[in-house]
């Protein structure tokens, strides 16, 4: 029997950077939150710049081992058996953005009208066959306040390409119109990232450095980055990387209106006889406790958000919380963001320090911002040429035919080679699909006999397309720079668990196509809201965070707005 | 210094001239040469040392009746039965100078270790396992595969750019297209139990 | 230790063997050594052999044999040549012994296994204990195992081939507070110049001029670090010890 606890105002499911964002609006404004948090805190003291702990022991993600233990299974059609992979993320106070790359993109203004701007610009066959995309319910303006909101409270550096509609080449010439400038200068740059840089404007493009959820100096007394070169799956020793653990939580924590509980595992979303969402049932210690609130809010993550909801069955809900009309699950999709290209140089490129988000970006083949008329895809990929290397995954470069992978010629060809190749991040528009979807798995559980979320997914042709469209684009950027050997990885296959999640909680206008509305909150069920990318309809060709972010602290602004009708 | 090896066996002569001409261009100038080796018999089995059971060292290699014509050979291992598309290679040699009548048994592994007396200019290619060196017969087991050893006199140097690869079979076919004046092959099996 | 050089008695061995290092020794060579049959070390690049054995560092997991095994392969997957230390050096072979204990004890049973598939094929495909083959024949018999060709494992020989090789570049690159990396030998290798809690504009330059200078320095030089997986109970027993689970 559940030890019921004293009655909130709010209580949200995971503190990670969805729900740790939300934990600051809702507490400023004087509510009452709790936020249920599956795994612990950790500090700079956590993260040293250890790479055979970050990178081949699961560090920090197995401070927590919970999430290995529900990791999805992984099949590429229903045809097949669901095969259980790797857990991409980790439960903490601050969850993945505590060690996440922490890149920090809007989407563009397409991004969110997919399907009315195809139409209008090249035809409505042009919509992928199978595609269940839909326009989002709101456009890029009506959240640009938002975006503005996340860059200077946790502090996004960057350079801004398009302020009130005046264009800034120093920035992404591409981008929606910003109110601002970014609180923050960007990262710097490698003498590397300028060759690359004057190579792409010599080909006509328009290069510029990333944004980022890091400090490129002091902001708000929490050190500028260090470029110590670990910061890929790795903490930041400084907290320079600005997630939500030494942001927006321990500012909500001093409003003395919210309360994080770690080790706390959510594992029903309960509700009350008029099918409103009435708290959360959580086990803490193999202890189980019954929080109840007048608004519950689901942050963990886009297999767990749907998990939750699946596994949350009542007489009102028989198939699951808010799933009367069977959408939760559905338009998921794993962002394309593999398929790299890698490049040899005849010269160093001085990536021993760095990080990933520091770079140079090219936007000009991204989404819709070059002319698809002879194209036979839609949407397109973002380039990035970054600075990531560290000593034991430098020895396992590709050497490009010219030595075997180990023995005397293989050290000769390290020796002079380990900081001379460089390897491209393209992320592309991905869309959602009839035929890749989550649902429960029908044989493997957790350890508390819980099923685990199946994906069923793989990537379509528009997606495979994009994704060789990009690599002759990246090839022929490396070359332009003086690459002397390039390698392609394979573009097509299944969706494997990944960090850019999306779907399965879709916001829309339509309620038979969506579990959520335009503002984050369930269609069947009032008081329910959904944060993360799972409420993402499209990816752009960009990470999820900021966007995520972005719609967090809206949705937390529509619920104090509205709450005397929500509590 | 020509290298020296083996002996003909007639039997072999007759077999390595009635095999079809396959994977060649129909060129009339394109002569049939004969392909033997001490170890190695037509239709029989490859001897263990040329194989992963054994030292898996490559096998010496005979040829006769190249064309005056010719400026190097090229010796492939072939293996029709694998590959996507087949065949799979266990071992490719190119540039070998045409004034050599063979290869030694046990050519080097060791990239730094000199071609023998004879074969200046010869470069091991890059096989099937992405290594410049032969790697013998390795068939799952129950079932046996046959394994074409293949002779190429080619009228050409095939050129190589500097800090790439050694090249491929399928590079080298590709790059003496119109160039073969003569082939020969040697045809073993090999199974595993 | 190859068997393709001669083993040469150089004076400098046979000097030590007598203890005779005065100056007198070394310039009346007719008078104190005749008899012994003395050859001029060989060319200039081949280490001149020990004379006494320098003592042996303990294994703590694996067995004699498979420590034998273990580190006569590390050393032809990364060897010792003009181009600097090795694996041996780097003492890979113990950072894999001593994570087999704790953070890669999974593979503890594809270590067993498999060094004894290795040897078993050794012998039965090239007549002799893998230790016994020349560094070429090693290189052959590693080869088969990378390509599956070998046979007598479990599964592919090619699935612990990698195993090894994986946790060998670990061994040879990683942070010595894991037990390799010994003396930074791997960092040196790859021009790699040490851990930094900060790298200044100043730094990235000298870096890209190559002027940086490894500060061979290891995460945990920098007091900072939490070290949070050092076992439980035995925190007096490893202060001071570079090692971690």
């Amino acid at each position: 029997m559940a030890t019921r606890l004293k009655d909130t105002d709010v209580v949200i499911i995971g503190l990670g950077a969805a729900g740790g964002v939300a934990s600051l609006p809702l507490s400023l404004a004087g509510l009452e939150v709790i936020g249920l948090e599956a795994g612990g805190a950790m500090t700079r003291r956590d993260f040293a710049p250890d790479e055979i702990r970050n990178n081949y022991r699961q560090w920090p993600m197995l401070a927590s081992h919970k999430q290995a233990q529900e990791a999805p299974t992984v099949r590429a059609t229903a045809a097949q058996t669901a095969v259980q992979g790797g857990a991409p993320m980790m439960n903490a106070v601050g969850g993945t953005s505590l060690h996440y790359w922490a890149q920090h993109w809007r989407l563009n203004p397409w991004d969110f009208k997919v399907v009315s701007e195809t139409t209008r610009r090249y035809g409505a066959s042009r919509i992928p066959k199978g595609s269940t995309v839909e326009d989002w319910p709101f456009g890029y303006d009506e959240i640009e306040a938002y975006y503005d909101k996340i860059e200077y409270e946790l502090g996004v550096s960057g350079a801004a390409g398009n302020v009130n509609g005046k264009v800034d080449p120093r920035g992404n010439v591409f981008e929606g119109p910003r109110k601002r400038d970014y609180p923050m200068p960007p990262l710097r740059w490698t003498s590397f990232h300028e060759k690359m840089a004057g190579a792409a404007k010599q080909l006509g493009w328009k290069p510029f450095p990333g944004p980022a959820a890091i400090n490129s100096r002091t902001y708000q007394n929490r050190s500028g980055c260090m470029y110590h070169g670990f910061c890929n799956t790795g903490g930041c020793h400084v907290d320079a990387k600005n997630s939500t653990a030494v942001t927006t939580i321990p500012r909500a924590e001093k409003t003395g209106h919210f309360k994080a509980v770690t080790g706390a595992i959510a594992t029903t979303i309960d509700v009350d006889a008029q099918g409103r969402a009435s708290g959360v049932t959580y086990l803490q210690n193999g202890e189980e406790f019954f929080q109840p609130a007048k608004v519950v809010l689901l942050a963990s993550f886009a297999y767990e958000n749907t998990r939750l909801l699946l596994l949350s069955k009542s007489a009102a809900y028989p198939k699951g919380l808010s799933n009367n009309h069977g959408q939760v699950g559905r338009h998921y999709f794993s962002h394309h963001q593999g398929a790299p290209v890698t490049a040899l140089f005849p010269f160093d490129v001085g990536a021993w320090y760095g990080l990933p988000a520091q770079g140079v970006a090219i936007d000009d083949w991204a989404d819709d911002n070059f002319d698809h008329a002879k194209y036979d895809f839609i949407g397109g990929a973002n380039l990035w040429a970054m600075s990531d290397r560290r000593p034991i995954g430098a020895s396992s470069m590709n050497t490009f035919g010219l030595a075997p992978a180990w023995g005397s010629q293989w050290k000769a060809f390290i020796k002079q080679n380990a900081d001379r190749s460089h390897s491209s991040y393209i992320q592309k528009t991905t869309l959602p699909y009839e035929t890749n979807y989550l649902d429960l798995d029908p044989t493997v559980k957790d350890p508390l006999g819980r099923p685990v979320i199946r994906i069923t997914g793989e990537y379509k042709e528009n997606e495979r397309k994009i994704a060789e469209f990009s690599q002759d684009k990246m090839e022929e950027w490396y070359r332009a720079a003086g690459a002397t050997a390039v390698v392609r990885a394979p573009v097509g296959g299944a969706m494997t668990a990944a960090t850019h999640a999306y779907g399965g909680t879709r916001m829309g206008t339509n309620p038979e196509t969506n579990v959520l509305n335009q503002w984050g909150m369930s269609h069947e069920v009032p008081n329910l809201g959904v944060l993360g990318a799972s409420v993402m309809g499209t990816s752009g060709a960009r990470n999820p965070t900021h966007t995520a972010q972005a719609l967090a602290w809206r949705t937390a602004d529509h619920i104090i707005k509205e709450w005397k009708s929500l509590a | 210094m020509k290298a020296h090896f083996g002996v003909c066996v007639a039997a072999l002569v007759l077999a390595a001239s009635t095999l079809p001409h396959r994977g060649l261009n129909a060129q009339s100038t394109s002569q049939a040469m004969t392909v033997t080796s001490p170890t190695l018999s037509a239709g029989q089995p490859v001897p263990r040392q040329h194989t992963p059971d054994g030292r898996n060292d490559s096998p010496a290699i005979a040829w006769a009746g190249v064309p005056a014509t010719a400026k190097t050979l090229m010796v492939f291992c072939e293996d029709p039965g694998v590959g996507n598309p087949p065949p799979f290679v266990h071992w490719v040699v190119y540039n070998i100078p045409a004034s050599a009548n063979g290869l030694p048994e046990a050519m080097p592994i060791d990239p730094s270790v000199a071609m023998p007396a004879g074969l200046v200019g010869t470069v091991q290619g890059t096989s099937g396992f992405r290594r410049p060196i032969y790697r013998g017969p390795a068939p799952p087991p129950g079932t046996p595969h046959s394994y074409h050893f293949v002779v190429y006199a080619v009228d050409m140097t095939v050129p190589q750019k500097p800090n790439t690869p050694p090249l491929t079979r399928a590079e080298l076919l590709d790059a003496t297209k119109g160039h073969v004046v003569g082939r020969g092959e040697l045809v073993a099996t090999y199974q595993r139990n | 230790m190859s068997d393709e050089q001669p083993r040469v008695i150089s004076r400098r061995d046979i000097l030590k063997r007598v203890g005779a290092v005065g100056a007198a020794a070394v310039t009346a060579p007719a008078t104190t050594l005749a008899g012994l049959a003395v050859a001029a070390p060989a060319a200039a690049a081949a280490p001149q052999p020990q004379a006494t054995a320098a003592p042996r560092e303990a294994f703590e997991n694996l067995t004699a044999v498979e420590a034998d095994l273990l580190e006569a392969i590390v050393e032809r997957l990364v060897p010792s040549d003009e181009h600097g230390p090795g694996a041996r050096e780097a003492r890979a072979a113990h950072y894999i012994d001593r994570a087999l204990g704790g953070a890669l004890a999974s593979s503890r049973q594809a270590y067993a296994q498999g060094l004894t598939a290795l040897e078993r094929y050794a012998t039965a495909s090239r007549g002799k204990s893998f230790l016994q083959l020349s560094h070429t024949d090693q290189d052959s018999v590693l080869i088969d195992l990378e390509t599956g060709a070998a046979t007598g494992f479990t599964g592919s020989s090619a699935q612990f081939f990698t195993l090894v090789l994986n946790h060998t570049r670990q061994g040879m690159f990683g942070d010595p507070y894991y037990g390799g990396n010994a003396n930074f030998v791997g960092w040196d290798l790859l021009g790699y110049p040490g851990i930094r809690t900060m790298v200044t504009p100043g730094d990235q330059k000298a870096l890209e001029a190559h002027t940086l200078t490894s500060n061979h320095k290891s995460a945990y030089d920098y007091e900072t670090f939490n070290k949070a997986t050092a076992r439980r109970g035995d925190a007096s027993a490893h202060e001071g010890l570079a090692h971690g689970d």
